[in-house]
């Protein structure tokens, strides 16, 4: 019976990566597997779904997995954000894996999800024993290859593999591998019931009537509405100003991609966090390091560039 | 003779200077070239108000023509052939910005091997881009159908871009008498530029061929595209019935060349469509009921018209000047596909595939082609693809190839 899992992260955490350990662990072992990515423009941040189906025999699906069996959400923030849809067609027999500091009971407590709810805060774990933020995509394929029931040193070697695709040193893999293991090792499993059913029911389709080129053009006329999408959910930083630090050369208000740094009379930074995507430019740039890079949320200032 | 002695290259230019267009970015290529050279030189004198300007390219041309129309200008621009394909691009952004601009496009054969004379591959390879599409026979035809085209693709019920084609040599550097429009009838037909959607304001600034990811506002726009393009059957009902009233000639998305009893009908599109018409007429006189449909609008594809002017026929020829190699000709399979659900559909369909790079066109040929066809519709079985190509040509041909292959000591 067909295996589904999906992933939701951000842009830049691994989301896609963990979908394709995941494929790869289960290719080892001998099944029939298929990973694939959506996303849009490549931004750091922006919500990326993958999907991974496991099965004994040919797969004849392609893309979005509606109902999952089993949905990986490697950052918290996604879950209220509606656009990102992760929790389509979960409901009470589907497994959920939230990347959290909180306990699946907390979790519930806070944000009520169906289905049966497990968490690890991989972030932490990463900070910790990784020695800096961005990719997870080893832990969190891990974690997935774990819930589904595919074994550790599958998951041990897809990660290798995969990870040596994208390039990293054979003593980063070896560090990501053992800091996998120990995530496999230690996430509290939920059951995963194969062969979710796919809603089949026949579409209702609709035929759209013309209408004027004002409407029925891909036109934007609404002016300056960018400023409505906030975008402070995309970060796993923030990147915060140490006054004293500052020397004032207005090189992060230069480097910012998005704008969202005016400089104040003083010629010190203002950081819009409704928009700003964490993207930690301005962190990098920094010739002085007045600005640094603080966890959300619970995190404390937990990873310095430089 | 009524009208002046002008090439179809000289008509088109007309078409746009009666148009009275804002902006033509300018790429020269043969057989084209003329066109944009009257519209300089009109520029130059100022007996246009048009803002004319050279491009380093097609692609380029394109680019400027589709941001101008989508600034709210009346735009023209020509180009041909390889210069179309390589603005083809560039054609899909347009049409989806749905900014309504005519362009010219003289047909000439693509290359390898490269030539000059015509064939429609390359306004055909256009076929799917949004543009609408209008096949021009005459010199006269190609002024007209420009001045109709902007009346079509303007209109709000349409607001896309037209291509109006004429054959390159058979038409571009071919001199027949045409008969110009009067300024104010033009003025009458054609009503000022003045699109809803479009236009150029620091005050209210838009944006226009946004991203749009996951398919579902990809699928609604690009419908959009065609409930528009269908549309425009209707609206090309009214321009040519306003057009007939003020100007006097009628165009209409297909044209029927002595169809009333046909038994047999040849189909074909531009330029030698006029020695079809003359073959037909040969054919009548030795008392053979055989007939012609033009096809004059190719996007939107008139499959009404089609089907009413074929339906109940013993046989249907269409002749293809084009090759979609692997395929056939490639307008042979939209009249298959639209005549498939007809009750009467005609007992035998065939397909040739004549006058590629701008190969002549034989009377002798063209009786052949109504042998085969009538034979086809007697025995009940469709012929083709046939390539009209003749043993005397054939002769020509090794001949041709025994030299580009022969080793001197």
């Amino acid at each position: 019976m067909m295996r589904t899992v999906r992933f939701h992260g951000r842009g830049g955490q691994g989301a896609k990566t963990a979908s394709r350990i995941l494929g790869t662990a289960a290719f080892i072992e001998g099944f029939v597997a298929q990973d694939s990515p959506v996303y849009g423009a490549e931004r750091r941040g922006a919500p990326v779904a993958a999907f991974t189906r496991i099965d004994s025999g040919p797969i004849k699906q392609r893309g979005v997995i509606a109902c999952p069996d089993l949905v990986v959400i490697a950052d918290a923030s996604l879950i209220q954000d509606p656009a990102a849809r992760v929790l389509d067609g979960v409901n009470e027999r589907t497994a959920v894996f939230v990347n959290s500091p909180l306990t699946a009971e907390q979790l519930q407590a806070q944000t009520p999800l169906l289905g049966r709810l497990t968490t690890l805060d991989l972030t932490t774990i990463a900070l910790q024993q990784c020695g800096k933020g961005g990719a997870i995509s080893a832990l969190v394929g891990a974690v997935a290859g774990r819930l589904v029931g595919l074994r550790r040193d599958s998951v041990r070697e897809a990660i290798a593999r995969e990870l040596a695709d994208l390039g990293l040193a054979a003593t980063q893999i070896e560090r990501n591998q053992a800091v996998a293991i120990q995530c496999y090792d230690t996430v509290r499993t939920v059951p995963v019931a194969p062969g979710a059913p796919q809603p089949t029911a026949s579409a209702r389709l609709q035929v759209p009537t013309y209408e004027s080129p004002t409407r029925g053009t891909a036109r934007i006329s609404a002016a300056a509405n960018s400023i409505l999408r906030e975008t402070s959910g995309w970060r796993t930083f923030r990147p915060v100003l140490v006054p004293d630090k500052c020397n004032g050369c207005w090189l992060c208000f230069a480097y910012c991609p998005d704008g969202v740094i005016s400089m104040a009379k003083d010629d010190r930074p203002v950081i819009d966090y409704a928009h700003c995507k964490g993207c930690q430019i301005c962190v990098h740039e920094c010739p002085t390091e007045a600005l640094v890079a603080e966890r959300e949320k619970e995190g404390t200032v937990a990873w310095k560039a430089k | 003779m009524e009208g002046e002695m002008m090439t179809g290259n000289l008509a088109a230019a007309w078409g746009a200077r009666l148009a009275d267009v804002d902006y033509i970015p300018a790429f020269p290529i043969t057989p084209q070239t003329e066109i944009v050279e009257a519209l300089a030189k009109w520029c130059e004198s100022g007996a246009m108000a048009a803002r004319f300007v050279t491009m380093d390219s097609e692609h380029s041309m394109m680019t400027a023509a589709g941001a101008a129309a989508a600034t709210g200008a009346r735009v023209f621009t020509a180009t041909s052939s390889q210069g179309l394909l390589y603005a083809l691009e560039v054609l899909y952004s347009v049409s989806g910005w749905r900014a309504p601009l005519v362009l010219v496009n003289v047909s000439r054969a693509l290359a390898a091997p490269i030539t000059l004379e015509p064939d429609h591959n390359d306004v055909l390879a256009a076929r799917d881009s949004g543009f609408l599409q209008i096949h021009a026979e005459t010199c006269q035809e190609v002024l007209d159908s420009i001045l109709m085209a902007y009346r079509i693709a303007e209109d709000e019920r349409v607001m896309l871009p037209v291509i109006v084609n004429l054959d390159g040599f058979y038409l571009s550097f071919t001199r027949e008498p045409v008969i110009m429009p009067d300024l104010q009838m033009v003025k009458a037909f054609l009503p000022p530029f003045r699109p809803a959607h479009l236009g150029f304001k620091a005050s209210a600034p838009h944006a226009l061929g946004v991203a749009v990811l996951s398919g579902t506002p990809y699928s609604y726009f690009r419908h959009q595209m065609h409930l528009a393009a269908m549309n425009a059957l209707e609206v090309h009902r009214e321009a040519a019935a306003a057009f007939e009233q003020l100007v006097g000639r009628r165009y209409d998305v297909v044209e029927g060349y002595r169809l009333d009893d046909a038994d047999d009908v040849l189909v074909m599109t531009n330029a030698f469509a006029s020695k079809g018409k003359a073959a037909v007429d040969v054919a009548r006189a030795e008392g053979k009921r055989v007939g012609l449909l033009r096809l004059r609008v190719i996007r939107p594809w008139p499959a009404d018209a089609i089907r009413h002017a074929l339906q109940g026929r013993r046989a249907v020829a269409v002749l293809d000047q084009n090759l979609s190699p692997g395929q056939g000709g490639i307008l042979f399979q939209e009249i298959a596909a639209c005549l498939y659900h007809e009750a009467l559909r005609p007992r035998a369909l065939c397909s040739f595939i004549g006058g590629l790079g701008g190969k002549n066109l034989s009377e002798g040929e063209l009786r052949t082609v109504f042998e085969q066809t009538a034979e086809a519709g007697v025995q009940g079985k469709g012929i083709g693809p046939v390539l009209l190509y003749t043993e005397a040509e054939h002769r020509e041909m090794v001949q041709l190839q025994d030299l580009a292959t022969e080793h001197r000591a």
